[in-house]
């Protein structure tokens, strides 16, 4: 090996040292358990049982409600989030008195801490005392059973979920709005473009990276949803607003069935690797055209 | 060379010297909030009878058990003292992750025989051993409007209703009669007075990790186990589990219609804020009743027995689960056991009278002498109030029904409590929803090992036998 190359490999070991540390071997072992069925602090040893845990994981019922309900939030939360944010980003890209306080004020919900954001929405739902239900006795609406009814409680945390998440899209959109030149604006509008087309043909194939990226973003964290179903509903009543990372968390750390668990792990991996390579191929097929 | 040589011997002996000036520090966990105060309260007292300081580590109720077990696992000696939930006493001891007590019991007495033998033997023992210290005795208990019973027009109404006296319910038939008839819409009048908004007969605690506790109150009081010990299948679904949760559906009309989603402050709250006519909370709901602080119903509060079943010999059979609760434990990793039991015997002896008795903590009696002393909770705006309290709690203690310990408790409960919110909330019969958690226990007790499972649920209930505590 060349001394250089020697050098290179000296400086970057320390990287891989910790890259194998914490990311490669927890990859691998997290896998090897998968594999094996494990209930820490039952007496029972470690056994491999092979696809086992993969093959219960069909035929686990609650599995798939969770599924049903992170399905839930990435249509309703992300698509209202997404179409929201659109929309304020679109508002705000013009110039106007006080535009940089009114975009500092759409961003607050993001910089809250999400446990404050659950226990703030916590308050807010409450049916008997929560200013929610106040609002609709006085507009002579029927108060509604925000978090206490299963027909409700999973679109409870959506709700909660756009309120805090909007303004990320929103600022993501608003930066790339920002970066599509004035002459092409101009140019549209000399050759006669209205508003609607010159939104459909220009911005909108101009903002679509961006989109992508934004919108790819709030899937993957939508998919690991989970602060604000312990501290709104804990999953409930019963099982009707359990997403998927939090009953992975009950399989892992409240039930410690560490092989299940893992094999549980992998299938959401599984399922957000396909999701952001349709998001990425679409993003590269668009470049390519 | 030379030089050197003494430098690093100073070095060595003023890093010694330095080690010696300063107190041992312990780690001690617990579910933060309001049950860590003492560790505070007392930390100078600590340091000057112990040489101790402690380091307070607070996590969330809900999250106490993984928390403490991912340490345990990894031997990592994170924590020195831990506040333990009693139903996760026997895994964790099991598993040899707890210091025995015995032989520090044996230096310095902790007046174990002042412990009521609930808290005592089912609270703090595994396998023989005494594995820790009690510090919160938690019992069920029903707390009603007294001044609501005592209204006449109130008596006259329900008398002319339901053919018999209004009192404090003592079976679950005469529950149910007092919820439907203080069940009351906004407008309707209340003890003569126009309600601004709805008030509620009853309560319970509606989120899953716990509901199974409300259910059981009933479950239990109708000859309810928990297995069949002779052959563990699943006995939740019998006769008895079905009435039970037939019942708390009847019941579940009473109720504020996000009961579901009610844990222990929001029941605490509806309670409190004067909103609900009865509730069955733990003990610490009577102290923080009697605090204008924390509550708008001050003097105004019943304590007695949860309701039971009238047998045919005209007694009633009432039997309040014991969820929760809290014991003091030491890790089996500590780095100074010795003190770590000097820390929780003072804890458990010395201040629990002035720790129990304050509206500032959730911990609630557990010794004959937290009974026996009604003066000390101030709160109480005099010593007849208190005593009532203190006597509706000891009524429930001796009747106490245990909370299962095995190893997979968690998973054993929370199955549970999700089959019953699922009934309650109508997506299923109470019978489908038991028959379907009753499958889900078996799957578990296959997969966790039936035979192993079996071994220590036996040995459990001789246990809770020995205890009186099982029948």
């Amino acid at each position: 090996m060349k001394k250089r190359n020697v050098v290179a490999l000296f400086f970057v070991l320390p990287v891989i040292i910790i890259l194998l540390a914490i990311s490669i071997f927890p990859l691998i072992y997290s896998f090897y358990l998968s594999l094996c069925q494990w209930d820490i602090g039952t007496g029972a040893a470690r056994t491999f049982v092979g696809a086992r845990n993969y093959l219960r994981l069909f035929t686990d019922s609650r599995l798939w409600n969770a599924m049903r309900n992170t399905g839930l939030e990435l249509l309703f939360g992300v698509g209202t989030q997404f179409l929201l944010g659109l929309s304020l980003a679109l508002l705000l890209n013009r110039v106007f008195r006080g535009r940089s306080l009114v975009v500092t004020l759409f961003l607050l919900p993001m910089m809250i801490s999400p446990v404050v954001v659950g226990c703030i929405w916590k308050i807010i739902y409450h049916y008997q005392y929560g200013p929610l239900n106040f609002l609709l006795e006085k507009i002579r609406l029927s108060p509604v059973n925000w978090l206490g009814s299963s027909s409700t409680s999973i679109y409870s945390i959506i709700l909660a979920d756009i309120w805090e998440w909007t303004p990320f899209v929103m600022i993501t959109l608003l930066a790339g709005l920002q970066a599509i030149p004035d002459e092409l604006y101009e140019a549209a509008k000399v050759d006669g473009a209205t508003r609607v087309s010159t939104f459909l043909w220009i911005v909108l194939p101009l903002l679509r990276p961006v989109i992508i990226i934004a919108v790819l973003i709030r899937v993957m964290d939508a998919f690991k949803i989970f602060d604000l179903v312990v501290l709104l509903t804990m999953g409930g009543p019963g099982q009707s607003s359990e997403t998927i990372a939090f009953y992975n968390y009950l399989t892992g750390f409240k039930y410690f069935s560490m092989g299940y668990a893992s094999s549980m792990t992998y299938f959401q991996l599984a399922i957000i690797v396909i999701i952001a390579n349709i998001f990425l191929k679409s993003w590269k097929g668009r470049e390519m055209a | 060379m030379k030089r050197i040589t003494v430098f690093l011997v100073v070095l060595v002996v003023l890093l010694g010297a330095a080690s010696w000036a300063y107190a041992v520090k312990l780690v001690v966990v617990g579910d933060a909030g309001h049950n860590l105060k003492p560790f505070d309260w007392y930390a100078q007292q600590f340091k000057e009878k112990f040489d101790v300081e402690l380091e307070v580590i607070g996590v969330p109720f809900g999250e106490l058990y993984e928390k403490e077990k991912m340490e345990l696992i990894g031997q990592t000696g994170a924590y020195d003292v831990m506040i333990v939930y009693p139903k996760f006493l026997a895994e964790f001891a099991a598993n040899g992750w707890l210091y025995p007590l015995d032989e520090f019991i044996a230096q310095l007495d902790p007046k174990m025989d002042d412990v009521t033998p609930g808290y005592r033997d089912f609270y703090c023992k595994y396998g023989g051993k005494i594995y820790a210290l009690p510090y919160d005795g938690d019992i069920l208990n029903l707390y009603y409007r007294k001044d609501l019973l005592e209204n006449e027009e109130e008596k006259a109404n329900f008398k002319a209703k339901y053919g018999y006296d209004l009192k404090v319910p003592e079976t679950w038939e005469e529950f149910l009669d007092v919820a439907a008839f203080f069940t009351r819409k906004k407008g309707e009048k209340l003890a003569g007075q126009v309600l601004e908004r709805d008030f509620y007969g009853t309560a319970y605690y509606g989120q899953k990790d716990q509901i199974f506790a409300w259910w059981g109150n009933i479950f239990a009081s109708l000859g309810g186990v928990y297995f069949n010990e002779e052959t563990m299948e699943p006995a939740i679904n019998s006769e008895a589990g079905i009435k039970a949760l037939e019942m708390m559906k009847t019941m579940h009309q009473y109720c504020p219609q996000d009961v579901l989603a009610y844990g222990y402050e929001e029941l605490k709250d509806i309670f409190l804020e004067g909103d609900c006519f009865m509730v069955i909370q733990w003990p610490c709901v009577g102290k923080k009743g009697a605090d204008p602080a924390q509550s708008k119903i001050v003097g105004k509060i019943g304590v007695s027995h949860v309701p039971g079943v009238r047998r045919e010999d005209g007694t009633i059979y009432y039997r309040p689960l014991m969820p929760c609760g809290r014991v003091l434990a030491i890790s089996a990793e500590s780095r100074d056991p010795w003190k770590a039991y000097q820390v929780i015997r003072y804890l458990s002896v010395e201040t629990s009278l002035d720790d129990v008795s304050t509206a500032e903590t959730g911990l609630d009696p557990y010794r004959y002498s937290h009974f026996a002393h009604p003066e000390a909770y101030e709160m109480f705006t005099n010593v007849e109030d208190a005593r009532i309290y203190l006597a509706g709690v000891q009524k429930n203690m001796e009747k106490g029904y245990p909370e299962m310990v095995l190893p997979g408790t968690v998973e054993y409960e929370e199955t549970l409590g999700v089959e019953i919110s699922r009934a309650l909330s109508g997506e299923k019969t109470p019978k489908q929803a038991l028959d379907d958690a009753a499958k889900m226990w078996s799957e578990i007790l296959n997969r966790l090992g039936k035979e192993n499972q079996k071994k220590m649920y036996q040995e459990l209930v001789s246990g809770w036998r020995a205890a009186g505590l099982w029948e």
